[in-house]
């Protein structure tokens, strides 16, 4: 075997290893996503339900509560107000956390969306390494690879194309209001 | 009579929160899970408020305002838009195609009321 020929061979392995390697790891990958994503969803539905039934048992309270005051000291009437008014800033805290999996659930489906175009990238490499003869000349592999190149180049402007970052949010402060 | 209110989002949990909040404080809320169930809907009833997110599947929030504008039922409808984008290109953009007001998630529940009180009452 010549020196040129076993270079294409190598170049060969080096791009179905690539290819096959780095498919089989971005599968993993996107599997762990969609558990990830899953489990997402069933925490915001338990946390939402559990939110809910605590708001409703708490609201029932505080109509029994009021209409018990008629009967109690002012004093104490004030400071019932008073808790009532925290347990009102700890609801709208609360809604404003369970906002969480909406956010999460687009980064995920971003980053899902990217996996998937890098996964489609390492194919067509995968695909120019099928192509490439093991005795490929030094045109030949040239050629070939500057195929590859331009393939890539096109597969990474588009997949930028369609990934536009719609949260950039980094914390669960409650975001601004504009009317126009 | 309670003054109506739709909000359009494909998240479930998000529709959850918005119907909520707006509902402890006495609006009645129709929830559409993409843009065009909320167009569907909206053709169906005439709403005081619309309150849309922008990235949807099948209709966007974008498209929807259009397509809502162009209805004689809502030239003059108070439309929000609810949503995790912030920049200002895209708040131009909503602006241009017709919204009234850009709220950026996530919202606090009593900002939203305020803010829905003042465009509607």
């Amino acid at each position: 075997m010549t020196i040129k020929n076993s270079l294409a061979l190598e170049i060969k392995k080096l791009l179905t290893g690539l290819s096959e390697h780095g498919s089989q790891h971005l599968s993993e990958i996107e599997t762990d996503l969609v558990q990830t994503n899953i489990l997402l969803s069933e925490a915001i539905e338990k946390l939402s339900a559990s939110f809910m039934a605590i708001h409703a048992a708490v609201s029932a309270q505080q109509q029994m509560v009021d209409a018990m005051l008629m009967q109690v000291p002012a004093a104490a009437v004030g400071e019932l107000r008073t808790k009532a008014a925290q347990i009102d800033q700890h609801v709208n805290a609360a809604v404003t956390g369970l906002q969480f999996q909406d956010m999460t659930n687009q980064l995920i489906g971003r980053a899902m969306q990217r996996l998937i175009g890098v996964r489609d990238v390492l194919e067509v490499l995968g695909a120019h390494s099928t192509a490439m003869p093991g005795d490929a000349d030094q045109n030949q592999l040239q050629a070939l690879l500057e195929q590859a190149n331009a393939s890539l180049k096109m597969q990474s402007a588009k997949l930028e194309n369609e990934l536009w970052k719609a949260v950039r949010q980094t914390h669960m402060e409650s975001g601004d209001v504009e009317l126009f | 009579m309670a003054k109506t209110i739709l909000a359009v989002d494909d998240s479930g949990s998000l529709r959850q929160m918005v119907v909520f909040s707006l509902r402890a404080a006495g609006y009645q809320v129709t929830e559409a899970v993409d843009g065009q169930d909320g167009l569907d809907k909206a053709k169906t009833q005439v709403f005081d408020l619309v309150l849309t997110d922008q990235n949807m599947p099948r209709m966007d929030g974008f498209s929807l305002i259009r397509a809502l504008r162009g209805l004689s039922t809502y030239q003059k409808t108070p439309i929000l838009v609810l949503t995790t984008e912030s920049s200002d290109e895209m708040k131009a953009k909503g602006r241009a195609a017709g919204a009234n007001g850009w709220l950026v998630k996530p919202f606090d529940p009593q900002r939203l009321t305020e803010v829905v009180k003042k465009v509607i009452g």
